[in-house]
């Protein structure tokens, strides 16, 4: 019988704000953190909208303890003080008490700061400090960073599935423990804006001017955002031995793939649904278990049609509460896995379901509608966080309130 | 973790003429540049000239080796696919950033920006064999492969899948290694692979490449029994690390009688390639980075020659030992089953 | 007319590396995307980029570009309406 995995501690930076309780405050208080970018220079700042952390990356460098460190890019930041917050919630003092895995997840590491400077590297001419820091540019210098920081080494990994990499990071580590590699696992992800992926969802002509309005039927698009977010996952065992105060159980995972098209969605969200389908089966649950589903809501078109049929399919006439806090935080693709995790354990813990903000009209092709008041004292035991991402990539996470 | 892990088939396409599936090793001679380049297959015969149309190189390498590797192991829709990359497609990401500049930000092309994402192969080799099983990419450098062999025999443990297609592509460009060489990836002399190990100097050359493996859990001519991975170790973590590793297997440093050795010619971090050495002292030792140049998974290579020498040389216990620049270190044992 | 359609067949067999396609190979009329030349999502975009680089035609709304991009007929119509107003 496998090891059961318990959330133990928790640690966020989002637009919305620069930690869980911040977080919570902003979700319960309906206060979306979009709006237009202060740090990225490029042409769309006053068009497009984003999900930006308050924070300048100097700010962010002297709140994570590394003032004045430019081989610290905004990324690395961002997951260091998330995960600073992760441990310590976990009451970790020292990472490097017991073997540990690190398991990150990323779409474009340290380009929010090589992007600036990658023509003058390419430039003979150019000499400086910023040739230090030219591996910034991969996925894995903000993983090793961070990990270097807090000390956590026996596993260290970057998982990269575009928008769904930090929800298979969590899978990761958790099967990590079921197999009895680690006892504990931190996993999550980071994500800074970046010229590069505001222009490269503009150029699929998914990026909305307005606010992004999930799962309805003006919606037109998405917003950017970014953050990070971990999780500590640890066996019950060592919760055990060490008392560890238990937040959650990942009870369930599924990761498929469409093979459908290499951006797109099937209409019927055939790997949507299995993904849930299967993570639900795993976690031994019903659909009547299913109180919320924290949903991928990106409000694209394609996926909004595509995870609802899913839920329909899947939940039939008895599709539970469900909502997308991208409206809250943006699109903060390799974070929003480890980002919605963590509202999903809030669901549990706070009993609360969040509203899906900018929500007015039903969509024709489905017959449910988004959840758009925050319900508070609402019985939440089971929940699901959909994440799907280019390439097909879908993954579904069951969270379970802890029973002992 | 207790499943077997069989290699059923396995492909790759490399500097050398490996995807025939023969394996002559065969030294290059570098012109110019510290760099070499895959020989590259006819991809025609593997991807519908539809897709091929728009697919960037690393692309075409990545899914032509998985392609082959399916193949040769008389399969067709693998249990899981997971993959292994440092670097993705770096000829999207480059382009995608100079159309940035180019075009001022404005009706930029969609398609580097699409094939720049490090899961692109994943996503066309399940959708080119309609596979929606487990699907999964890890991008760190000398473990990114790593993780894809350790998701695999999870995978296979876990009785999830009974076939796993794991594998790795990593291609050069002159940008990227103009990029590198200013920090000292490189070797900074012209240094011909035939000479690369004597060289006292930091640095390596530069190299590409994309290998597939069909592992399972059905037996076949070999087992991978085991992989353990160190990041960031001392040199006396390593040895400790191999004489466990070793132990946990019943086997002692005398009984494996190949090593294949991702020794690159950088003195900077040659201690730990000797000290491997002198821990498996009485086995044939290959090094195959003069074969196919250094790259974050260059390791994968590895694997693949490993295999090959052991298909054609008896020997029964095989550690791969690979590094990447000091930083991510992996073994891996192979035996031959018997 | 003409000569305006047979320079947007040279441009999207460009645009989208049609190796093996010739301009006359492609009926005016032909759908672009499904049957026709099997074009997909994507090569729209691509398509749509096309527009805006040769003839500062911007398509804003993925649902128009749909309709624009049925034929090669009807995006030179579009090109034509847009040029004359």
């Amino acid at each position: 019988m496998a090891e059961r995995v318990f959330i133990t501690g928790i640690g966020m930076i989002s637009a919305i704000g620069n930690n869980v309780e911040e977080n919570f405050r902003s979700l319960r208080a309906q206060q979306s953190g979009l709006g237009f970018t202060r740090y990225i220079d490029t042409i769309h700042k006053n068009i497009l909208p984003v999900g930006e952390v308050k924070l300048s990356t100097d700010e962010l460098g002297a709140l994570a303890g590394k003032p004045g460190s430019p081989e610290f890019t905004r990324t690395t930041l961002l997951g260091l003080l998330a995960i600073q917050e992760a441990l310590q919630s976990a009451g970790i003092a020292d990472p490097r008490e017991m073997p540990a895995a690190f398991i990150n997840a990323s779409t474009v590491g340290g380009m929010c700061d090589t992007e600036k400077v990658y023509f003058d590297i390419l430039d003979p001419q150019q000499e400086g400090t910023f040739l230090q820091y030219i591996d910034t540019l991969d996925c894995a210098d903000c993983t090793q960073r961070i990990a270097d920081e807090t000390g956590l080494r026996e596993y260290v990994t970057t998982i990269s599935t575009a928008c769904s990499s930090s929800a298979n990071a969590l899978m990761y580590g958790a099967r990590l423990i079921q197999q009895g590699l680690v006892q504990r696992a931190v996993c999550g992800g980071t994500e800074a804006l970046t010229r590069f992926t505001i222009n490269g969802f503009n150029s699929l002509k998914n990026t909305d001017k307005q606010f992004c309005r999930p799962f309805d039927q003006q919606r037109n698009g998405l917003n950017l955002g970014e953050g990070a977010a971990y999780l500590v996952l640890e066996s019950e065992s060592l919760v055990n031995s060490r008392k560890a105060r238990v937040m959650a159980e990942l009870t369930g995972w599924c990761n498929t793939n469409e093979a459908f098209h290499p951006t797109a969605p099937s209409p019927e969200g055939d790997g949507a649904f299995e993904a849930m389908r299967k993570a639900l089966a795993m976690s031994g649950k019903t659909t009547a278990d299913v109180q919320y589903v924290n949903v991928h809501g990106t409000a694209t078109l394609n996926n909004d049609a595509s995870e609802g049929k899913a839920l329909e399919r899947l939940f039939g006439a008895k599709v539970p509460k469900f909502s997308s806090t991208k409206p809250f935080t943006g699109h903060t693709l390799a974070a929003a896995g480890a980002i919605e995790a963590i509202y999903s354990v809030l669901a549990i813990n706070r009993q609360m379901i969040f509203p899906n903000l900018n929500f007015s009209e039903k969509m024709e092709e489905l017959g449910i509608t988004p959840e758009t008041k925050l319900l508070e004292e609402y019985p939440v035991r089971n929940v699901i966080s959909n994440s799907f991402g280019f390439g097909g990539n879908n993954a579904s996470l069951v969270f379970s309130r802890y029973e002992g | 973790m207790k499943a077997k892990c069989y290699i059923k088939g396995y492909a790759a396409i490399s500097p050398q003429e490996s995807f025939s599936g023969g394996f002559a090793p065969h030294l290059l001679t570098l012109e110019g540049k510290n760099m070499m380049h895959v020989k590259e297959p006819d991809y025609s015969g593997f991807i519908p000239p539809n897709s091929l149309r728009r697919m960037s190189r690393v692309l075409k390498m990545g899914l032509t080796a998985a392609l082959q590797c399916l193949r040769n192991s008389n399969a067709k829709i693998p249990g899981a696919i997971i993959t292994g990359t440092g670097r993705g497609s770096l000829q999207d990401t480059e382009k995608f950033l100079h159309n940035i500049r180019e075009y001022s930000e404005t009706a930029l092309n969609p398609t580097p920006f699409i094939q720049s994402t490090y899961n692109s192969v994943n996503g066309l080799i399940a959708l080119q064999q309609q596979c929606t099983e487990y699907n999964n990419t890890f991008v760190h450098r000398g473990f990114s492969f790593e993780h894809a062999v350790l998701d695999s025999m999870m995978q296979l443990a876990e009785g999830n899948a009974t076939e796993v297609l794991a594998g790795a592509f990593d291609e050069i460009t002159d940008e990227h290694f103009y990029i590198k060489s200013r920090i000292g990836y490189w070797k900074k002399e012209l240094t011909q692979p035939a000479e690369l190990l004597e060289s006292a100097t930091g640095g390596s050359i530069a190299g590409e490449g994309a290998a597939f493996f069909l592992f399972t859990s059905q037996p076949s001519d070999i087992c991978l029994e085991g992989i353990k991975m160190l990041y960031k170790p001392s040199e006396e973590e390593v040895q400790q690390a191999l004489q466990n590793f070793l132990s946990s297997h019943d086997l002692a440093g005398e009984e494996i009688d190949l090593l294949v050795s991702g020794r690159n010619g950088d003195a900077r971090y040659a201690q730990f390639y000797d000290n491997v050495e002198r821990q498996i002292p009485d086995a044939k030792v290959f090094y195959f980075k003069p074969y196919c140049g250094e790259y974050d998974t260059a390791g994968a290579f590895g694997l693949w020659a490993a295999i090959k020498e052991m298909e054609q040389w008896p020997a029964n216990n095989a550690v791969i030992y690979n590094n990447f620049y000091g930083e991510q270190h992996t073994f891996m044992l192979l035996r031959k089953v018997v | 007319m003409e000569a305006l359609k047979l320079k947007l067949k040279q441009q999207i067999i460009e645009a989208l590396n049609l190796q093996d396609t010739k301009p006359e190979d492609i009926d005016d009329n032909a759908p672009l995307f499904g049957e026709g030349l099997g074009l997909d999502s994507i090569d729209s975009l691509e398509l749509m980029v096309l527009l805006e680089r040769n003839y500062q035609i911007k398509v804003e709304d993925p649902r128009e570009g749909r309709k624009i991009l049925q034929s090669v007929q009807t995006m030179a119509e579009f090109i034509k309406s847009k040029q004359v107003a």
